[in-house]
């Protein structure tokens, strides 16, 4: 029989380490898995097909997507630019800031809702402050937006941090002296080099803002229209799920979860399509490999 | 006509202070920077294309002052070690990069014509990861010229190249010297890049300069001890080490002729029947290495250790071998004494 001399057999211990992760990892994998299998299978396909037609259903699910676009646009444009300064530059008290961006990772939810609320409820200096500027933040798209961007900023930030510093720095300087000013040198080589793990850095968030409930449910338990989200009154689709929970309608929580995670698993299958294909830098930085 | 004038520059990164240098570059001329790890090289081609702020001196081009001038309007282009492609962009894209920032009308001409030139056509859409390390090589020296220089600072040009390849960028290197006129500075660890691109060398030690000048001189007489290893001495004997072999005939006479940071001399040789005259020594062969005419023995001559040529002369095949005694002569002329110099003495 032909055997390639190439191809190294693994030794017994390689053997054992890989069956070991294997079966460790699997165990994992069960873990996430079952549990979703459990909540796809409770309901009925018909009952997903009949909230997923259901008017109050695809408004939450609307809005939430809405509200977390929102939030995510405001994560990377207030995020990006932190996690640029933390790679690039040193600053006194940079360890400060770095320990006091991750803190909200380790807030409960619920306190997240609490503290924003003792600080933007109506009649606090702020709040009154967002009640003028037309930008009311209790029971409004606001709430639920800054909710999310204070839950999965961290994300952002430490993401497009890892990525800005995986940029070499000999390519920045190469490029200077090929006639790029600083603006062009961060244009041309930084921001496409590091844009995949800021892309990673906003999808994390994004799941992050989509998953949140403990802050919504004191901040904006129930969303009114207000700019700039026109539709009716609905709530984010998490606080959605639990309210029908609540109201022991459980084949119809089930039902609005299994639509909400295939929309999910959606939006994570095109963005990895999107590198696939090219379409986004498939290039170092980032959380995935 | 350009001419560019580095006059008493100095700069400083963190606490490594280097120079002051002085160096004047014509119009198609080259200059090889030479030194240990450590010694300035890098940061003197970063300051002198701007990308390390100058602490004294002046940049000057034509005799106008440049030592300000932001490294993207300087003129000055600079390849760092790793050469800097950028891994985003395809070999083509990366070579119309330059010519993209200053919005080079024509640009596309240009880049066919470089392409073609450094026979990078048939990689012109491939990315730079996908490319060997000599044809990185040349899309560098590509991309640097469709900058337009008017001065080319290279970091270790030749760095993990195979034999061939390095013959070919020390070619490509040379015709950018010579057709293009295009002045060079190359920070190098490569002799030969120092001895067949260079008309000069700039030899700098912890940030100072040891030597500056045209080759020959250095080659005749190295200044110390890193000049002489760079430039293929094979036996350089630091003065601590001859310091506790003075009390052997062998190390006091190399002793006497050494300078404060030692003597070099190239290899030895067997005596001859013609030079009765000369002292002849006698070592024990550690290792022998066979070489096309003969073999290049190592001998333990008391505690120091001698590079020695034996010859395949006179129809012998044969050459002493480990442990054997083998005799030599080294004529009072080859030894070359040296300056001392500030690495570790041993």
């Amino acid at each position: 029989m032909h055997v390639s001399l190439s191809r190294r057999r693994p030794s017994p211990t390689s053997w054992a380490g890989t069956i070991l992760s294997a079966v460790l990892g699997a165990s994992l994998l069960l873990l996430l898995f079952l549990p979703l299998y459990s909540l796809f299978t409770f309901a009925p396909w018909s009952t997903l097909v009949s909230e997923g037609s259901d008017a109050g259903v695809q408004t939450a699910i609307g809005f939430t997507l809405y509200a977390s676009g929102i939030a995510v646009g405001l994560t990377l444009v207030l995020g990006v630019p932190l996690g640029y300064l933390l790679a690039r530059r040193n600053f006194p008290g940079k360890s400060i800031v770095e320990a006091a961006v991750t803190l909200p990772l380790a807030v409960p939810h619920l306190i997240v809702g609490l503290a924003l609320l003792f600080l933007l409820a109506p009649g606090t200096p702020l709040g009154s402050l967002a009640d003028r500027l037309g930008v009311p933040v209790f029971g409004t798209i606001w709430g639920v937006v800054l909710v999310m961007v204070y839950v999965s900023a961290p994300y952002t930030v430490f993401a497009s941090q890892i990525a800005f510093r995986a940029v070499d720095e000999r390519l920045l300087e190469a490029s200077r002296c090929l006639g790029a000013t600083p603006s062009q040198s961060f244009a041309t080589v930084t921001v496409p080099l590091a844009a995949r793990g800021i892309v990673s850095g906003g999808l994390l968030s994004w799941a992050r803002s989509v998953s949140e409930i403990g802050g919504f449910l004191i901040l904006a338990y129930s969303v009114r229209p207000s700019p700039p989200y026109y539709g009716p009154e609905t709530s984010p689709i998490s606080v959605y799920i639990y309210n029908l929970y609540q109201i022991g309608t459980l084949p119809g929580a089930a039902a609005v979860s299994s639509l909400f995670l295939l929309i999910a698993f959606a939006i994570f299958l095109a963005v990895r399509l999107a590198e696939r294909a090219g379409r986004l830098p498939a290039l170092p930085g980032g959380f995935f490999p | 006509m350009s001419r560019w004038e580095l006059r008493g520059v100095s700069a400083q990164v963190g606490s490594f202070e280097m120079g002051p240098v002085d160096l004047d570059l014509a119009e198609g001329e080259a200059v090889a920077v030479v030194g240990r790890s450590g010694a300035g090289k890098t940061t003197l081609l970063r300051a002198a294309c701007g990308l390390v702020p100058l602490r004294e001196g002046v940049i000057l081009r034509d005799g106008i002052d440049r030592s300000t001038t932001p490294p993207e309007r300087r003129g000055t282009v600079f390849v760092p070690q790793g050469l800097g492609l950028l891994p985003h962009r395809t070999v083509e894209r990366n070579v119309r990069y330059p010519m993209e920032l200053r919005r080079t009308p024509s640009a596309s001409a240009v880049v066919d014509s470089l392409l073609e030139e450094f026979g990078l056509v048939p990689f012109r859409n491939r990315f730079p990861g996908q490319l060997s390390t000599g044809q990185q090589q040349r899309v560098a020296v590509a991309r640097s010229l469709a900058a337009d220089p008017e001065l080319l600072l290279w970091d270790e040009p030749l760095s993990a190249l195979d034999v061939s390849s390095r013959d070919e960028l020390l070619d490509t290197l040379l015709a950018v010297r010579t057709r293009k006129r295009i002045p060079i500075v190359v920070v190098t660890h490569d002799a030969s890049v120092a001895l067949s691109l260079a008309d000069r060398l700039l030899l700098l030690d912890a940030g100072t300069v040891r030597y500056s000048g045209a080759v020959g001189p250095l080659l005749a007489a190295p200044v110390d001890r890193f000049a002489a290893r760079f430039l293929g001495y094979e036996n350089v004997l630091s003065r601590n080490a001859l310091a506790t072999e003075r009390t052997s005939p062998f190390g006091r006479w190399l002793w006497d002729r050494s300078g404060p940071g030692g003597v070099c001399f190239l290899a030895a040789r067997e005596p001859r029947a013609e030079d009765p005259s000369q002292q002849v020594w006698t070592g024990t062969v550690r290792r022998r290495d066979l070489v096309p005419g003969g073999a290049r023995l190592t001998l333990a001559v008391d505690g120091l250790a001698i590079k020695v040529f034996a010859p395949f002369s006179n129809g012998r095949a044969e050459v002493p071998g480990p442990a054997q005694p083998a005799r030599f002569v080294i004529s009072e002329r080859d030894l070359k004494p040296l300056g001392a110099s500030t690495d570790s003495d041993s």
